[in-house]
């Protein structure tokens, strides 16, 4: 056996300084990745080594086998050891900085803002749903049928006046009222239902900060076999505590809408002072919310119903009303003003 | 509308109830109360005086010196009213006092000399509104000294009622009705009125011939003779102030107190004045005049009930009498009308000549023919008690249609049973007796045996007010109280709500502008600014060119608003502009939009002469009773008053409008310069707009999971894109602000939905603020009907794709989507089972001459479902994609050769 050192050798020990050397030497990932690709990639110095040991006398192939095994085996412990010593020094100085401003300003992301109509519409509906309420949608320009006779309104009533109602030329009027749609509904399902109805509302009357000659309700109707007052109560005070998500009181005094009978004014307990007696309620603890009532033999009738055969309740809440209630707007002509800085003070989203 | 206590008090027993405390009570099962006023509080310390001797002011014309007997004492003070006189008896209030209007009496000196306290009027002490001399103490007999309180019944409580809740309620309109409502509260019984000791003449006071039937029900009239005009005693004339009634004298104060009381109106005539001895009631003639009582003369049309004598009219029936026969000092004989008038008649002649009177108020609720005859009797009663010398003269002629042929009572037949369940009682919370007892207190008469029940309503609540069990129900459940009414759950199908597509779309959609474009809501008006539209100079145009109908109003509040729009973006247009006004916006959105803003709305388009509205434009309208057995059913169960109109209402339904729900989008940029009119945006900033409204298109119709929107240019204005499907009442194809060289039309799925543009240049212009907007109006009901995209849960692709870029120089003119498409043809089936996908990427636009300065670079990606891809197909598939380019006329000449040649 031959203790001269092989030819090789040199090679391999210069193969092996070129290498480690520029491990040693790469302080990013990337210019390590170029090293470790220098040395073992396919046109790297180590691989190119490799290549040589076919060309080897066959004595010498196991040797120099495990010559060059052994470097590649080092090359790549170093790539391995080198990366984790770049990692931790890139931590450990990202951690060791202590220029990064914590107080510069949020960015902005623009979000966009629905209408408070919208929401508090939305929000009620979802109320009504949870309730296995319909909510529906009818139109806006209605025939004096469906806005006045169907409700048991006749053509002597004050409520027919010009005064009060938009006509159109034909002979049409923009509705007076959610209720417009009531007939529509009882046309439209087959009892027994339930369901509401929001909408714009249109009334001929001159405008102030607590009038606009467009403005938003939301009907609410239910018809069944039996309905009683007793219901209308119980409804009423569970769809309304649902809404101010707050147990609410009603009470209901007499009312004279001609498409309900009885009919009533509901009031709710002051959510501004729990009935303690505050200026809001006028010191009575109650204050006027809407109009409900006993669906009317006429307007079932009118729906297509047999009052004898089936019931319903009514409510007529003023969604215009309850959004000014809620968020404290105190002209209702911003409602419907179009000055997106009215809509962008409330909070995005929906 | 007023309810006296003192006066209920008279009429029921009101021991021990507080009126304050019961106005509640009253509130729940009456009427609304605005307001409870106190009248004649806080002057216990006003003591009545007598005027025993009266000198001159040394120091003052108008003034005078009055000695002033107080009973215990005498004092002098001076007093400037110059009705004063000896022996009158007037109110005295002592220095120190501080009455209701405020002032507070001084010990004082007027004009040099002492004057402690004062002689009031009965404005002083908030009485009246009348400052016009003392209020006289006549008929007063207390002695001198005597508080005032004690002297006169000047104290009383006042119920304030709301109007509106007693319009269905004509009973209401009388004291007297309100103490029947107050009885069966207290379940105390009510007095009768006294007419008794009354005796008539034989014969009629006058002839009296009614024509205008339909204005006229009934007409009483008498004759009393021997009258003294004098005014009304204190007591009276204080009652009337307090109902907000103007004393006169003590006939005309006699004719408002019987109709305070009764709630009918009456009318005195001086019976010199009336010439001839015949009253016709007839309607008026066209061009016919009457000078009423107020001065004004009235200009009459046949519309308007008169009456009349020999000679013309001599009143404005149920309004106001007519100055002709109007009661004055020297009248001695007084003919009395008692009538009753038709309420829609006295409605539309009081609107009409705008003459809202206590009477017009009244006879406007449909009163009941029956009180006219109680209030002619107690008006004689009163009479007969303040002037004690009159004596009636003539009988009580009674006339009319209500008289020949009286009205049949209104009977309900119901049950007990029924009244309750309607409530939500049972037997034990309200019993038989109770039942009994209510209906009785409220003068309804009950018959029927067991269960049964036939109610007969009293005539003045049988007129348009109760007539069918729903009604009783309303009675019964009032008195009891609504709120000793147990609520109770109702009973109810367990069903899933429905809920229509269309709102679960327009929830989506704000949902999708929002939270996910960052744009505001606005809910704007229906009617349009008509003043915007003219200056910015909006119109929607047909393709031929001329203007598209809109809906008017056949009656508006101002003629700024006339018509209803039909496309939501000229209003929002108009609040961009608005907005973009207030400049100095606080925070600049991240995508570089000044003004975003949405609004979701109905449009409201007119239906074309041959239109019926489609389904999509109005989904789920039941056309109301279109079948013949409904509507025939429904007419059936109505009054024959009602029938009348409603079947009239049910002919004359002609087709709605189109009323399609739409989407409107607006986002401006207030342009720099500041030289409004005339400023053009520069051209990035319209891209930028432009693109931003197209991507809250496609963010729109994602989130509404329908297929990608499609923009194409109209190929000529006014003209749909080869293919697309429009239906009547969508979004016009030429409205005014369409900018024909920058805008799209908008398709999904061959379906057209609406428009995206930039504001037309003149449009631009017009505006009162530099800037630059893009709109975009689509129909929300057409992208409904578009079929949703299905969702599949397909298994991601083992191999991953591969992509390249490529950057082609072009023409500016050229469409990026256009050249995509042909690249993406040429891709397709280059290497078999691979797919190619062609994205536009980027642009590059040289600002210089190179007529090919523009660079479009697109991202091309191939998949292979079975394997990755080879090199040789990637160069395959890049040929085919630059050998489509090669004779391409937009693209550089050359350039796709060269690519081949070159570097592949």
């Amino acid at each position: 056996m031959s203790t001269e050192t092989p030819a090789w050798m040199a090679d391999i020990d210069s193969a092996a300084l070129t290498a480690l050397g520029a491990i040693e030497a790469a302080a990013t990932l990337a210019t390590l990745r170029e090293a470790e690709v220098g040395a073992l990639g396919r046109k790297g110095n180590v691989t190119a080594l490799m290549k040589r040991i076919g060309k080897l006398d066959k004595s010498e192939r196991k040797a120099f086998g495990a010559a060059a095994g052994g470097l590649r085996g080092k090359v790549t412990r170093a790539v391995s050891a080198r990366r984790e010593a770049i990692v931790q020094a890139a931590i450990a100085a990202e951690l060791a900085d202590t220029t990064f401003d914590e107080t510069l300003p949020g960015l902005d992301g623009a979000p966009g803002h629905v209408h408070p109509l919208s929401r508090v519409q939305q929000e009620l509906e979802d109320v009504f749903i949870s309730m296995g309420f319909s909510v529906l949608d009818y139109p806006e320009v209605e025939s004096e049928f469906d806005n006045f006779e169907a409700l048991n309104i006749p053509g002597w009533h004050p409520a027919r006046d010009m005064q009060d109602t938009f006509w159109l030329e034909g002979g049409h009027l923009l509705r007076t009222h959610t209720s417009a749609g009531q007939v529509r509904a009882m046309h439209q399902f087959k009892p027994p239902f339930r369901a509401v109805f929001p909408g714009k509302v249109y009334r001929y009357e001159s405008t102030d900060a607590s009038h606009d000659h467009t403005f938003h309700q939301l009907e609410g109707l239910m018809i069944g076999r039996h309905v009683s007052v007793g219901h209308l109560l119980d409804s009423m005070r569970t769809l309304l505590s649902a809404i101010f998500k707050r147990d609410v009181q009603v009470r209901l005094r007499p009312g004279y809408f001609p498409f309900v009978e009885p009919g009533f004014e509901l009031d709710i307990s002051c959510q501004v002072c729990d009935q303690k007696g505050c200026s809001v309620c006028k010191q009575s603890g109650w204050v006027e919310l809407l109009p409900c009532g006993l669906v009317h033999p006429n307007v079932l009738r009118a729906g297509g119903l047999d009052p004898d055969e089936w019931q319903g309740w009514a409510f007529g809440l003023g969604l215009s009303r309850l959004v000014m209630m809620r968020y404290g707007v105190n002209d209702i002509r911003l409602l419907m003003g179009g000055d997106a800085r009215f809509v962008e003070g409330f909070h995005p989203g929906t | 509308m007023f309810v006296s206590w003192n006066w209920i008090s008279e009429l029921v027993d009101t021991t021990g109830v507080d009126p304050k405390a019961f106005a509640e009570r009253f509130t729940l099962s009456v009427a609304e109360i605005e307001e409870v006023v106190e009248f004649g509080a806080g002057l216990s310390a006003v003591v009545v005086a007598e005027v025993v001797k009266i000198s001159p002011h040394p120091n003052a014309d108008k003034l005078r010196l009055a000695d002033c007997d107080l009973g215990d004492r005498q004092v002098q003070v001076v007093c400037g009213a110059p009705d004063l006189k000896v022996g009158m008896r007037v109110p005295f209030v002592p220095p120190g006092v501080t009455l209701p209007s405020g002032i507070t009496v001084r010990h004082g000196e007027v004009r040099g000399v002492p004057s402690p306290g004062m002689l009031a009027s009965e404005a002083d002490l908030g009485l009246s509104e009348d400052h016009d001399g003392l209020m006289e103490l006549d008929g007063c007999d207390a002695p001198t000294g005597t508080p005032l309180p004690t002297a006169i019944a000047l104290h009383d409580v006042l119920y304030e009622v709301d109007n509106k809740s007693i319009t269905h309620r004509p009973d209401l309109w009388g004291q007297v009705g309100m103490a029947r409502e107050v009885a069966a509260l207290l379940n105390r019984p009510l007095k009768p009125l006294d007419i008794t000791g009354l005796t008539f003449g034989d014969t009629p006071p006058l002839d009296v011939a009614i024509s205008a039937h339909g204005h006229c029900r009934r007409y009483l009239c008498t004759r009393l003779d021997g009258v003294t005009i004098a005014p009304s005693p204190v007591a009276a004339r204080l009652r009337l102030r307090s109902l907000g009634v103007r004393p006169i004298n003590n006939i005309v104060d006699a004719t408002n107190l019987a109709m305070l009381e009764t709630g009918n109106p009456l009318h005195a005539f001086d019976a010199s004045s009336v010439r001839g001895d015949q009253l016709i009631i007839r309607q008026a003639v066209e061009g016919e005049q009457l000078e009423t009582l107020d001065g004004e003369t009235r200009h009459l049309a046949p519309t308007d009930c008169v009456i009349t004598d020999e000679q013309g009219p001599v009143a404005l029936a149920g309004i106001m009498g007519g100055a002709n026969s109007e009661i004055v000092a020297t009248t001695t004989g007084v003919v009395l009308e008692a009538a009753s008038f038709d309420g829609a008649a006295i409605r539309k002649t009081a609107t009409r000549l705008g003459m809202r009177t206590d009477s017009s108020a009244r006879f406007e609720k449909h009163l009941d023919p029956e009180t006219a005859r109680l209030a002619a009797l107690r008006f004689c009663k009163m009479v007969l008690e303040l002037c004690p010398d009159a004596q009636i003269t003539a009988s009580l002629l009674d006339k009319g249609a209500h008289i020949d042929s009286p009205p049949a009572p209104v009977a309900i037949s119901t049950s007990r049973s029924y009244l309750r369940s309607r409530l939500g009682l049972n037997a034990e919370q309200l019993s038989d007796a109770w039942m009994d007892r209510a209906f009785s207190a409220l003068a309804f008469e009950l018959r029927g045996e067991g269960d049964e029940l036939v109610v007969t309503v009293p005539s003045f609540r049988a007129g348009r007010d109760v007539g069918i069990a729903e009604d009783l129900v309303e009675e019964l459940g009032r008195v009891f109280g609504y709120d000793h009414i147990p609520s109770e759950a109702p009973q109810v199908a367990a069903r899933p709500p429905y809920l229509p597509p269309s709102k679960l779309q327009e929830r989506a959609a704000r949902q999708a502008l929002a939270q996910g474009r960052g744009l505001t809501e606005v809910v704007l008006y229906s009617f349009e600014s008509e003043p915007f539209r003219k200056r910015a100079g909006l119109v929607e145009l047909s393709a031929a060119g001329h203007a598209e109908p809109r809906l008017r109003l056949a009656n508006h509040l101002s003629a700024d608003q006339t018509h209803l729009r039909r496309l939501l973006c000229n209003n929002l247009l108009s609040a961009m502009e608005d907005n973009l006004l207030q400049g100095n916006r606080a925070a600049e959105g991240h995508k570089g939009l000044t003004i975003g803003l949405f609004e979701l709305s109905r449009a409201f388009v007119p239906l074309a002469s041959n239109e019926s509205a489609h389904p999509a434009a109005d989904p789920g309208l039941p056309p109301a009773l279109t079948d013949s057995t409904a509507r025939q059913g429904y007419l059936d169960g109505l009054s024959d008053a009602l029938r009348e109109g409603a079947t009239a209402a049910l002919k004359s339904t002609a087709p709605l409008p189109w009323q399609p729900r739409r989407l409107a989008i607006a986002l401006g940029e207030r342009l720099g310069g500041g030289q409004q009119g005339l400023v053009s945006a520069p051209k990035a900033v319209s891209v930028r707009l432009f693109r931003e409204a197209v991507g809250a298109v496609e963010d729109l119709c994602r989130q509404l999971q329908r297929p990608a929107p499609q923009f194409k240019r109209q190929p000529s204005v006014g003209q749909l894109p080869d293919g697309l499907i429009r239906h009547p009442g969508q979004v016009d194809l030429r409205p005014a602000w369409l900018h024909t060289a920058r805008h799209a039309t908008i398709a999904v799925d061959g379906r057209f939905i609406g428009l995206v543009s930039l504001i037309h240049p003149e449009v631009r212009s017009r505006l009162g603020v530099p800037a630059e907007v893009a709109l975009v109006e689509l129909d929300l009901d057409a992208l409904l009907d578009v079929t949703a995209v299905p969702e599949q849960g397909e298994a991601p692709p083992k191999f991953p794709p591969s992509a390249f870029d490529l950057t082609v120089p072009c023409q500016p003119s050229v469409r990026a989507d256009d050249l995509r498409g042909v690249l993406a043809a040429a891709g397709d089936g280059v290497v078999d089972g691979v797919s190619v996908d062609v994205q536009w990427v980027s642009e590059y636009a040289d600002e210089g001459t190179d007529a090919f300065g523009r660079a479009l670079t697109f991202n091309v990606t191939s998949r292979n479902p079975d394997g990755s891809l080879t090199d040789d197909n990637i160069t395959q598939i890049r040929r085919a994609l630059l050998g489509s380019l090669l004779d391409h006329s937009q693209v550089r000449d050359g350039w796709a050769q060269d690519m081949i040649t070159h570097h592949s």
